[in-house]
């Protein structure tokens, strides 16, 4: 290592060739994915976000939900994510291609949520308001998402929680989601990658004696 | 690499100032991430915990701990080591230190504007890339110039021959800005499209470790397991080829975590391959480093001979927890966490202790003042790592069980991971109590006057320990 300028090179080229081979090399294959367009549903998948639920996506982000919650589907037989009921077939990689800030997550302490705008009840947006106030389990409450005020002469706001027991708010008060949250919740049930593209179809492997 | 100079010369005193307030600071990084991370485990334990204070959020609290501990603790304490290291290889006194001081105070501010950005909300969630957006540049730019004396001491260097620590050393300092500056590129100023973010936020985080933090330590273990025993590195010749399989390879294991995700295929396969690969590489540090293992008297070169340890054991677990049937159940588990802590708490900063506790009474001209302390540090460090790791990594065991049966329900995997835990968090609150010990030790040691004729102490070296036993 006695040539200072060959050293730097090599560790310059070292960085280098991984970094071209993982990102770039990926990229070239990735880098101009399509969405897939549908003519029987005369759709394009993915669909987009609306406005409010990419300004969701940032909450998601900055709050760091991803710190509990995956957003990947794994194959079926890989895991138990079919069986818990999170997706029927695998996330793809168009399943992401309008995300602005993909999600993927690094720990599932709390359930994945690739699919959760699919789920049937108990998802609405009225159950996901319900849970982000009270929070269950190991999940913990967002309270400061919400507002409590005054009702006053005013007609109750349509968004109120419908809260029972003791976290009912007090008389003449109600508890109302602010901007942030519902915009958490847009984003939240809009999560969905119950599309089947042709690459996240499952490969059969071909049973003995069958031709395909 | 013994020289004919006397153990302590002007390249120890001259960087003094320096040394001492990038090691100030990384203490000091080290304590508040162990605090942070003492209530980020309560917050596991008892979810309600700090629920209402939104700059604390569950997901916002791993940000400060993370931020915390890689950029104040590894980045000032990993800088201080790799100068130091890089001065008294290169023979002559460090040169442009005033770089490294605004440097420093820069790369702290940094970290401390991330943390407060983190708590208004505006972090990102890429993992150790956690800061905002603003602060990355400045501290980027600033660990560009604290490399500037590291640098110009392995340009300048007076002997022809190089060593393996000054190898890691200078390319721990040379790659971090490089890998640091591509993703922010690449995640947060020109984002790129749909599941590419992810492969080229693990591409950063493996990244960070293997031609970061990993070499950073190996610099440290490289100098001061021959410096201390005082007998040559076995295979020495060997050394190159385990170094260079590190840089080249290191970054392959970029999909490590994407395994079964939606990603091409061949991004997790090559990184499976490339776990693999490295093994050769930890062969070369076992077989060079053995020494570490059997050298008794030292409490210095005890801490490294556990990091050395830690860092071949999570080698090895890597390999085998890299497997596409292993990642299958421990994937999104507690056994990341574990394998983090294993690399970071363990590899990297139990040899960093170690070299605390040699450079300083060196710098500063000046034993340790308490024996007790450092005994004390030492056993602290050894129960809590083990206690934290092996915690994290049994939970990890008993979660990746648990979530392969669909029928266990989230509340049940968390009351069966808690005593786990609990244990993680005691590991975590003896780290906290010994590190607290370290700094406390450390500013008593820069209060007391330098005695003049502490220089002999380090003449010899059985003698040079006098300061650590």
């Amino acid at each position: 290592m006695r040539n200072g300028f060959l050293f730097f090179l090599g560790l310059f080229g070292s960085a280098l060739l991984a970094w071209a081979g993982i990102v770039l090399g990926s990229h070239a294959q990735l880098g101009d994915l399509r969405p897939h367009v549908d003519e029987t549903e005369g759709k394009a998948f993915p669909l987009r976000h609306s406005g409010i639920s990419q300004q969701g996506q940032l909450v998601y982000d900055d709050l760091g939900c991803a710190t509990c919650h995956t957003q990947q589907v794994r194959r079926p037989g890989f895991g138990s994510d079919k069986e818990r009921g999170w997706g029927d077939h695998q996330s793809v990689a168009r399943d992401y291609i309008f995300e602005m800030r993909v999600q993927l997550g690094e720990s599932r302490l709390g359930p994945d949520l690739a699919n959760l705008g699919a789920r049937k009840a108990p998802y609405d947006a009225e159950d996901l308001y319900n849970l982000l106030y009270t929070g269950a389990g190991a999940m913990p409450a967002y309270k400061f998402l919400f507002e409590e005020r005054a009702i006053a002469d005013r007609q109750p706001s349509d968004h109120a929680l419908r809260l029972t027991g003791n976290l009912a708010p007090a008389a003449g008060t109600e508890i109302v989601p602010t901007p942030r949250a519902r915009a958490l919740v847009a984003y939240l049930l809009s999560l969905n990658h119950t599309y089947e593209y042709p690459e996240a179809r499952p490969v059969e492997p071909a049973k003995e004696g069958e031709h395909k | 690499m013994a020289s004919a100079s006397p153990e302590v010369s002007e390249v120890d005193s001259s960087a003094r100032g320096t040394i001492n307030f990038l090691l100030l600071s990384a203490l000091l990084w080290l304590v508040a991430s162990g605090v942070l991370a003492l209530l980020h485990f309560v917050q596991t334990l008892s979810p309600a915990f700090l629920a209402d204070c939104p700059a604390f959020t569950y997901g916002r609290m791993r940000g400060h701990v993370e931020t915390a501990f890689i950029y104040g603790w590894i980045g000032n304490a990993g800088f201080a080591i790799a100068l130091w290291i890089l001065g008294r290889l290169g023979g002559s006194p460090l040169r442009s230190l005033n770089w490294a001081i605004v440097g420093t105070l820069f790369w702290n501010l940094g970290v401390l504007l991330g943390l407060v950005g983190i708590a208004l909300g505006d972090g990102t969630a890429t993992p150790f890339l956690r800061v905002p957006e603003y602060v990355q540049l400045l501290l980027l730019v600033s660990s560009g110039a604290i490399a500037v004396p590291g640098i110009l001491a392995w340009t300048g260097r007076n002997r022809a021959r190089t060593f393996a620590a000054q190898w890691y050393a200078v390319a721990a300092l040379f790659l971090f800005p490089w890998v640091f500056s591509v993703a922010q590129l690449m995640l947060v100023h020109f984002p790129v499209r749909g599941v590419l973010q992810a492969i080229a936020a693990g591409w950063f985080a493996q990244s960070v470790w293997t031609l970061w933090i990993a070499p950073l330590a190996l610099a440290a273990a490289y100098y001061l397991v021959p410096k201390i025993t005082g007998r040559i590195i076995p295979n020495y010749d060997f050394s190159s080829l385990g170094f260079w399989t590190l840089l080249v390879v290191g970054g392959w294991t970029g999909g490590r975590h994407l395994i079964g995700g939606p990603v091409p295929v061949w991004v997790a396969t090559i990184a499976i391959v490339a776990c693999a690969t490295l093994v050769f590489h930890y062969i070369v540090v076992a077989l060079n480093l053995r020494r570490v293992f059997s050298a008794r008297g030292s409490t210095a070169l005890r801490f490294v001979a556990f990091g050395v340890a830690a860092y071949l054991v999570g080698g090895l677990a890597d390999a085998v927890t890299s497997l596409r049937g292993v990642a299958k159940l421990l994937q999104f588990t507690w056994m990341t966490q574990a394998h983090t802590q294993l690399a970071l708490s363990g590899a990297f900063t139990l040899i960093a202790f170690g070299a605390i506790y040699f450079l300083v009474p060196r710098i500063a001209n000046q034993p340790w003042p308490s024996t007790a302390l450092i005994r004390a540090h030492f056993a602290a460090s050894l129960i809590g790592t083990l206690g934290l790791v092996a915690g994290l990594a049994v939970a990890g065991f008993a979660q990746g069980g648990a979530l392969a049966d669909a029928s266990v329900s989230f509340a049940d995997i968390a009351a069966k991971t808690r005593p786990w835990l609990l244990l993680a968090t005691a590991g975590q609150a003896v780290l906290l109590l010994g590190n607290t010990a370290l700094l406390f030790h450390f500013v008593r040691l820069l209060a007391t006057k330098p005695a003049a004729t502490a220089a002999p102490l380090f003449r010899e070296p059985a003698a040079m320990e006098a300061s650590a036993t």
